[in-house]
C-alpha cells in the first residue's frame, strides 16, 4: 500500500513509531535511572507521560487516518527468502485498539501513582507496567505475525513479573509462574502456525497471509484456525486454558485491572479478529471458535456466582465477558466483538480500579462477606462503581447493553441448531452476570459497616483522590459507550460503519427482530437483577452474611472452587507429571545413571589401591628404582647396537 | 672446532653422573636434589650445544635456551614448593613426603 506523500506521510510515521516506542522508552528509562537519577516522583510522572504521550501519538495518528497503511520501520530479522521487518499496519481495528490500550492505561497508571504510593519497589513496578503497554501496542500494531509474537511474548512476560510482582510470598509466585506456564500451552499453537503459513504462503505479512487464503485446501485452514484458537484460548484464558487468570489476582489490582482490561487477555481476541479473513472461511473453526465462547462465558459467569473474593469474582466475570468477544467472532461479527472488546475495557477497568479503592480503603481485605455499608463512607468509588456494575450487568442503555446484545443478535442472525443454542447459553450467562453482578453490589457496597473485629480490619481508610479520580472518566465511557455503535433502528452505528470492510456486506437484522432481541435481553437483565435482589437486598442481607460464616458445600463448594478445574488438571496432568519425574529422578537418574558411575569410580579406585599397595611411597627408592631402570636400558641398547 | 665432541660428551657423562649421585645419594634434603636435578639439565644441555656445534645445525641451541626457560620456571615453583613444605612439616627430607600412597 502506498503511503500519500509528503508532509502528512512522515508525520503520521512518526506518531506511529512513537506509539510504541514511548512506553518502551519509559520502561527502559525507568529501569535505568529509576531510583537512582530519579526521584520517586520522577518516576512516576515518566511512567504515566509515556503512556500519555503515547495516547497524544494515537489522536495524532487518528486525526490523519484516512486508509489502511503498512508502514516499514527498519528490518528486522532477513535470511534468504524469509523477511519480517519491523512493520506497522493500521487499519480501522489497530487504530481503535490502540485509542483504547493507551487511553484506559493511562488512567491505569495515574491510579497506579496512588495504589503504588507506600511501596518500596515502584521502579520496577512502573517498568514493567510501561513495558506491558509497548508489548501490547506492538502485537495490536504489527503488520507481520513475527512482530505480533514478539508482542505476544512480551506481553506474555510482562503479566509474568507483574502478577508474581510482591514474590517474597510463594503463593504469588506459583500464580506468576502458573499464568505464564498456561499460556505457553497456547503459544505453541500459535508459533506452529506461523511456521506452517510461512511454508505455505512464503510471507508473514498479515495482510497477504489475509488476501492469499482461498489458495489453500479447507483442511489446511481448518487446522490453521484450530491452532490460533488454540493460542487465543492460552492468552484470553478461555475454557479448558482458563484456570491461570482467577489466580493472576496477586498481582497488584492496577495489574490486574491492566491485564483484565486492556493487555493481555485481549490479545487472544485480537488475533482472532486480525486473522478472521483467512480462518473464518472455516464453518468448523467459526463453529469452535463460537462454541468456546459460550462455553467460557456460562463457565465464568456460574463460578462469579459463588466467589467470596472481590477480586476473584472479576476475574471470572472477565473470563465470562472475553467468552461473549469469542462467541461473537465466532459469529462473524467482528465489529460487534470489537465494540463489546472496547466498552468491555472501560467498564472491567473501572471495577478493578474500584475494587482497588475498597480493598485499600479496607486496610486489603478482599472477603465480601467482611465489608458492607460502603455506599455511605466510600461515596466516590460507590458512583462510579455502580456505573460500572450496571454496564457489567447490561443494564438497558448502558454501554454494556448495546455490545452484549450486539454480539447476541449476530448470533442469533447465524441461526441453526448449534448458534440458536448458543444463542439460548448467551442469555442464561446474561441472566447469571445480572445476578452476580447485583449480588456483588449489594453486599460490597449495602448494609451496614461491620463494626465487630472479626469481621473488619479497622476504620475505613481515606482515600488520596488520584485513585478516585480515573475512575469517572472510565465510568462515564461505560454509560455511554453504547453511542460509539448504536443499533440500525436509532441511526446507522459509527463503529460498524467504520471497521467496515470495502467490498464485504454484512447481513443486518431487520429492525423489529433486533427490538425484539433488546426486548428479551432488558427482560432477562431485569429478572436477574430482581433475583439477586430478592435473595441479597434488604434485610435478608443479614441472613446471606450469617450463612457465609459457615464452610461452604455441595454446588456451591464447586463453583467456588472454579468446577474444580484445578483439582482435575492437578489429577490429570500434574500428578502423573510429578510421578514420572520423581521416577526419571530417583529410579533413572539416581537410580542407574548415578549408581553405575559411581560404582565405576569405585573399580577404579580400588585398582589404584591395589596397584599403591606395591609402592613405598619413598621418593628416594623411586629415584633409585628409575635410575636402575634408565641403566638397564641404556645396557640393553648398548647390546643391541654393538 | 677446538674441542672435539668426544671430550664434551665425555664431561656431559661426569657431570651426569655426579647429578645423578647428588639425587640419589642426598635424600634428607629436597634442595639438595632439585641441584641434582639441575646439573643433570646441564648436562643434557652441554650435549645439546656440542653436537649443534658438531653438525653445524641450529636447532640444539634453540633447544638449550629453551631448556633454560623451563628450568627457571621450575626451580622457581620447586622453591616455592619447598618453602611451603617446609612450613608445614619442619624438615626437607623427601621421604617424610609420602601421602600420596595412602
Amino acid at each position: 500500500m502506498l503511503m500519500n506523500s509528503g508532509s502528512c506521510g512522515t508525520k503520521m510515521k512518526i506518531c506511529l513509531e512513537l506509539i510504541i516506542l514511548l512506553p518502551l522508552l519509559g520502561g527502559i528509562a525507568n529501569a535505568l535511572l529509576g531510583g537512582r537519577l530519579l526521584s520517586r516522583r520522577g518516576s512516576e510522572v515518566m511512567a504515566c507521560a509515556a503512556i500519555w504521550g503515547s495516547f497524544a501519538a494515537t489522536l495524532a495518528v487518528a486525526a490523519v487516518y484516512s486508509s489502511p497503511v503498512t508502514l516499514e520501520i527498519a528490518s528486522w530479522l532477513a535470511a534468504f527468502d524469509f523477511n519480517a521487518a519491523f512493520s506497522l499496519y493500521l487499519d480501522p481495528l489497530s487504530l481503535l485498539l490502540c485509542l483504547m490500550i493507551t487511553f484506559v492505561c493511562g488512567l491505569i497508571h495515574i491510579y497506579a501513582v496512588g495504589y503504588m504510593r507506600d511501596d518500596p519497589s515502584f521502579v520496577r513496578f512502573f517498568a514493567l507496567l510501561n513495558l506491558f503497554v509497548a508489548a501490547m501496542l506492538t502485537l495490536v500494531l504489527a503488520g507481520n505475525l513475527p512482530l505480533l509474537y514478539l508482542g505476544w511474548e512480551g506481553v506474555g512476560f510482562c503479566s509474568y513479573a507483574l502478577i508474581g510482582f510482591w514474590y517474597k510470598d510463594p503463593k504469588n509466585a506459583t500464580a506468576g509462574r502458573k499464568a505464564f506456564i498456561v499460556t505457553r500451552i497456547g503459544d505453541i499453537g500459535l508459533g506452529i502456525a506461523i511456521v506452517w503459513l510461512f511454508q505455505l504462503f512464503g510471507t508473514l505479512s498479515i495482510t497477504e497471509i489475509n488476501k492469499m487464503g482461498f489458495l489453500m485446501p479447507m483442511g489446511v485452514i481448518t487446522a490453521l484456525g484450530l491452532l490460533m484458537l488454540l493460542a487465543a484460548m492460552g492468552k484470553s484464558a478461555q475454557v479448558p486454558l482458563m484456570v491461570w487468570l482467577p489466580d493472576a489476582m496477586a498481582g497488584p489490582t492496577p495489574v490486574s485491572a491492566q491485564i483484565h482490561a486492556a493487555t493481555m487477555v485481549t490479545a487472544g481476541v485480537y488475533l482472532l479478529m486480525r486473522m478472521f479473513p483467512l480462518i473464518g472461511v472455516s464453518a468448523t473453526v467459526t463453529a469452535a471458535i463460537a462454541v468456546t465462547g459460550a462455553l467460557t462465558a456460562f463457565y465464568g459467569a456460574t463460578c462469579a456466582l459463588a466467589q467470596r473474593d472481590l477480586k476473584r469474582i472479576l476475574a471470572f466475570s472477565t473470563i465470562s465477558q472475553i467468552g461473549y468477544m469469542m462467541l461473537g467472532v465466532g459469529a462473524g461479527a467482528i465489529s460487534a466483538a470489537t465494540f463489546h472488546l472496547l466498552v468491555h475495557a472501560f467498564f472491567k477497568a473501572l471495577l478493578f480500579l474500584g475494587a482497588g479503592c475498597v480493598i485499600t480503603a479496607l486496610h486489603h481485605e478482599q472477603d465480601i462477606f467482611r465489608m458492607g455499608g460502603l455506599r455511605r463512607t466510600l461515596p466516590g468509588t460507590y458512583w462510579p462503581f455502580l456505573a460500572g456494575a450496571l454496564c457489567l450487568a447490561g443494564v438497558p442503555l448502558t454501554g454494556g447493553f448495546f455490545s452484549k446484545d450486539g454480539i447476541l443478535g449476530a448470533v442469533w442472525l447465524k441461526g441453526g441448531i448449534l448458534y440458536g443454542g448458543l444463542y439460548i447459553v448467551g442469555l442464561i450467562t446474561a441472566f447469571i452476570t445480572a445476578v452476580y453482578t447485583m449480588r456483588m453490589l449489594l453486599i460490597v457496597f449495602g448494609g451496614e459497616i461491620p463494626l465487630n473485629p472479626p469481621l473488619s480490619k479497622g476504620e475505613v481508610k481515606p482515600l488520596p483522590r488520584i485513585m478516585e479520580w480515573p475512575l469517572i472518566p472510565l465510568a462515564l465511557l461505560g454509560l455511554c459507550g453504547g453511542i460509539i455503535n448504536l443499533p440500525d433502528y436509532l441511526g446507522r452505528g459509527l463503529l460498524n460503519s467504520f471497521l467496515a470492510q470495502p467490498g464485504s456486506q454484512e447481513q443486518i437484522l431487520s429492525h423489529s427482530t433486533e427490538l425484539l432481541l433488546q426486548g428479551v435481553a432488558v427482560v432477562v437483565a431485569l429478572v436477574g437483577m430482581s433475583t439477586a435482589w430478592l435473595r441479597f437486598g434488604g434485610l435478608r442481607r443479614q441472613l446471606r452474611m450469617a450463612e457465609a460464616q459457615q464452610q461452604a458445600r455441595g454446588l456451591n463448594a464447586f463453583l467456588l472452587n472454579g468446577w474444580r478445574v484445578d483439582a482435575l488438571y492437578g489429577l490429570l496432568f500434574i500428578r502423573p507429571y510429578v510421578w514420572l519425574s520423581s521416577l526419571l529422578w530417583q529410579r533413572i537418574d539416581e537410580g542407574c545413571i548415578d549408581d553405575s558411575l559411581d560404582s565405576m569410580a569405585s573399580l577404579l579406585g580400588r585398582c589404584g589401591q591395589w596397584l599403591g599397595s606395591w609402592g613405598q611411597g619413598r621418593v628416594s627408592l623411586s629415584l633409585i628404582s628409575m635410575a636402575a631402570g634408565a641403566a638397564l636400558m641404556i645396557v640393553w641398547l648398548a647390546w643391541m647396537v654393538l | 672446532m677446538i674441542v672435539p665432541l668426544e671430550h664434551v660428551l665425555m664431561l656431559a657423562i661426569i657431570l651426569f653422573s655426579l647429578g645423578l649421585v647428588c639425587t640419589l645419594v642426598w635424600r634428607s634434603n629436597v634442595i639438595m636434589l632439585l641441584i641434582g636435578i639441575e646439573i643433570m639439565l646441564n648436562a643434557a644441555m652441554l650435549v645439546f650445544v656440542g653436537s649443534s656445534c658438531h653438525w653445524g645445525k641450529a636447532d640444539g641451541q634453540v633447544f638449550a635456551l629453551m631448556i633454560m626457560a623451563m628450568t627457571s620456571a621450575e626451580v622457581s615453583l620447586a622453591l616455592a614448593l619447598v618453602v611451603y613444605l617446609h612450613r608445614r612439616r619442619n624438615t626437607v627430607d623427601v621421604d617424610e613426603f609420602r601421602e600420596l600412597r595412602d
